[in-house]
């Protein structure tokens, strides 16, 4: 019973970290310029990261290290050196992404305008972790993110051609805009494959104290939560290439078009959702990546870590998400874009996940670390596919960057 | 057992289990006539700052020196001697309260962190 309350509640979790502004904003441009033509990269994206997350919270469970220990102690620090500073540097703009999109949501709500209030949400943010336990950041908010659920529920109503969606699973060619159509799905995979994601559920496994027991209830999470996460989204590509083509929206190039989107379907409420989901799953995410960063660092030079502890007693660990949090927040405070910065640390997600992803096909398989749990073939297929994916597009980004890019 | 692969860059914990970095380095001995001995293991950033280059080595010794004083411009050793067990996590049988490792956070915990309201 117990374990069944805990997978619930690591699929409620899952479903929070996965929904943030990155996949949103993704899947709304998809929907909008190429209907559901680009359902096929929100799948591609989820598989993917059902078997990461999966093979994350195993190697917590069996080892007792986080993916971020597992790569220092296997590799050695002048290897380490290399993913830390790429996932640092891509969380970094990620987190400004979601300060921005919590402002957003704000700007929306009050029309007071979006960069005035980033160092706010910044601040409120630092606050939750500051005084905040683990549980409370990985249980309640992620809880409050069940609101994105209005998506599915508004693409529902909306009464698709359930077959045209189940046809967008499968990859075809565009008829117009090629430039622009592969750089959304590179976009849709690095918001779907993030790497804080599944660095922050093996430290989130090791914070819970995970151990072999946990295996079915980890395979359960990884494969429910990323799959709701990934529904949610399905769900806003519907509502978006039902709902803004439409209105005369195929190319969402300003986040203003975006809250037109549950109008349609929910009224007034339909904008009071969009600002509630907006701007809970982007909090939500700027705390976990917030935290992500802290773990990061923290593992990656052996201090003290964990959520738990009070600031006082963990001076570097809370150094760090300090320090992050209000740095990440100036570039909006600044006045950049949120939906390009979205966009643009999107893509660059995806082209360096080699760099991240490849230590899991030698921690996976060292038994020192996991034992007889050990990856089987189609997992070890499943890492091989995503890092050739990930060089796929660290090639193809940089000029859809400069052709594509909106 | 093979250094490299299982002592080099494992958690380093206390007799408290109190984390306090990583096995940064080691530092063996060598025997005349006899197989080098590993005499301890040098934990914080000089250390790691060799391991990338003798240059960055220099730098971040004399990085050291400047901000923690002249204390500071070698890296924190713990003899090998001290090794309690060996698992997950290393532990040796030291209290870092005793040993400079945590100098730099007690000074962040006293200038800053322990400044800010709620810092518990």
């Amino acid at each position: 019973m117990k374990k069944l309350l805990e997978i619930a509640l690591g699929i409620v979790t899952s479903i929070g970290g996965f929904l943030e502004i990155g996949s949103m904003a993704t899947a709304a441009q998809a929907g909008a310029a190429f209907h559901f033509q680009l359902v096929w990269a929100v799948v591609l994206g989820t598989i993917c990261i059902i078997f990461l997350v999966e093979m994350a919270g195993r190697f917590a469970a069996i080892s007792h290290h986080t993916i971020a220990d597992g790569i220092r102690e296997r590799f050695g620090f002048n290897v380490f050196l290399w993913p830390l500073l790429a996932i640092l540097l891509i969380n970094f703009m990620v987190m400004s992404a979601e300060i921005g999109g919590v402002a957003i949501a704000l700007e929306l709500a009050t029309g007071i305008g979006f960069q005035w209030w980033a160092l706010l949400v910044a601040l409120l943010a630092w606050l939750f972790l500051w005084k905040g336990t683990f549980g409370l950041i990985e249980k309640g908010v992620s809880m409050l993110g069940l609101v994105t659920l209005c998506f599915v529920a508004g693409a529902v109503m909306l009464k698709p051609d359930w077959g045209q969606v189940a046809a967008g699973a499968v990859p075809t060619l565009p008829a117009h805009d090629r430039a622009n159509y592969w750089f959304m799905a590179v976009s849709i995979l690095g918001a779907s494959i993030s790497p804080y994601l599944f660095m922050f559920y093996s430290s989130g496994a090791i914070e819970d104290q995970w151990d072999r027991s946990y295996l079915g209830a980890n395979r359960a999470i990884a494969f429910l939560g990323m799959t709701f996460g990934g529904t949610i989204s399905i769900g806003v590509l519907i509502v978006a290439a039902l709902v803004l083509p439409a209105h005369g929206i195929d190319q969402v190039d300003d986040y203003h078009q975006l809250p037109l989107m549950l109008i349609p379907v929910f009224g007034f409420w339909g904008f009071v959702l969009f600002v509630a989901s907006l701007g809970i799953a982007c909090f939500g995410a700027a705390l976990e990546v917030g935290l992500q960063q802290a773990y990061l660092v923290a593992q990656g030079f052996g201090w003290t870590w964990g959520e738990d502890q009070k600031p006082r007693d963990n001076p570097g660990f809370s150094t760090v998400y300090t320090l992050s949090l209000f740095l990440s927040a100036l570039p909006i405070a600044f006045g950049l874009d949120p939906l390009k910065l979205t966009i643009f640390s999107m893509a660059l997600t995806a082209a360096s996940l080699p760099l991240s992803v490849i230590p899991f096909l030698f921690l996976l398989n060292d038994e020192r670390y996991v034992g007889k749990h050990r990856n089987g073939m189609i997992s070890n297929a499943a890492v091989v596919f995503i890092i050739a994916l990930g060089f796929v597009l660290a090639v193809v980004t940089i000029p859809l960057q400069i052709f594509g890019g909106t | 057992m093979d250094l490299v692969r299982d002592i080099l860059d494992k958690q380093v914990v206390d007799r408290e289990q109190v984390k306090i970095g990583k096995v940064d380095g080691l530092v063996a001995e060598l025997r005349p006539g006899k197989p080098p001995r590993v005499a301890a293991i040098e934990l914080g950033s000089i250390t790691l700052a060799r391991r990338l280059g003798r240059r960055p080595g220099r730098w971040m010794a004399r990085l050291a020196a400047k901000l923690g004083g002249k204390d500071h411009g070698e890296p924190h050793r713990i003899a090998w001697n001290k090794v309690r067990d060996i698992g997950v996590d290393i532990e040796f049988d030291i209290d870092v309260r005793e040993t400079a490792i945590f100098d730099w956070q007690n000074w962040l915990r006293d200038h800053v962190i322990g400044r800010i309201p709620g810092a518990g």
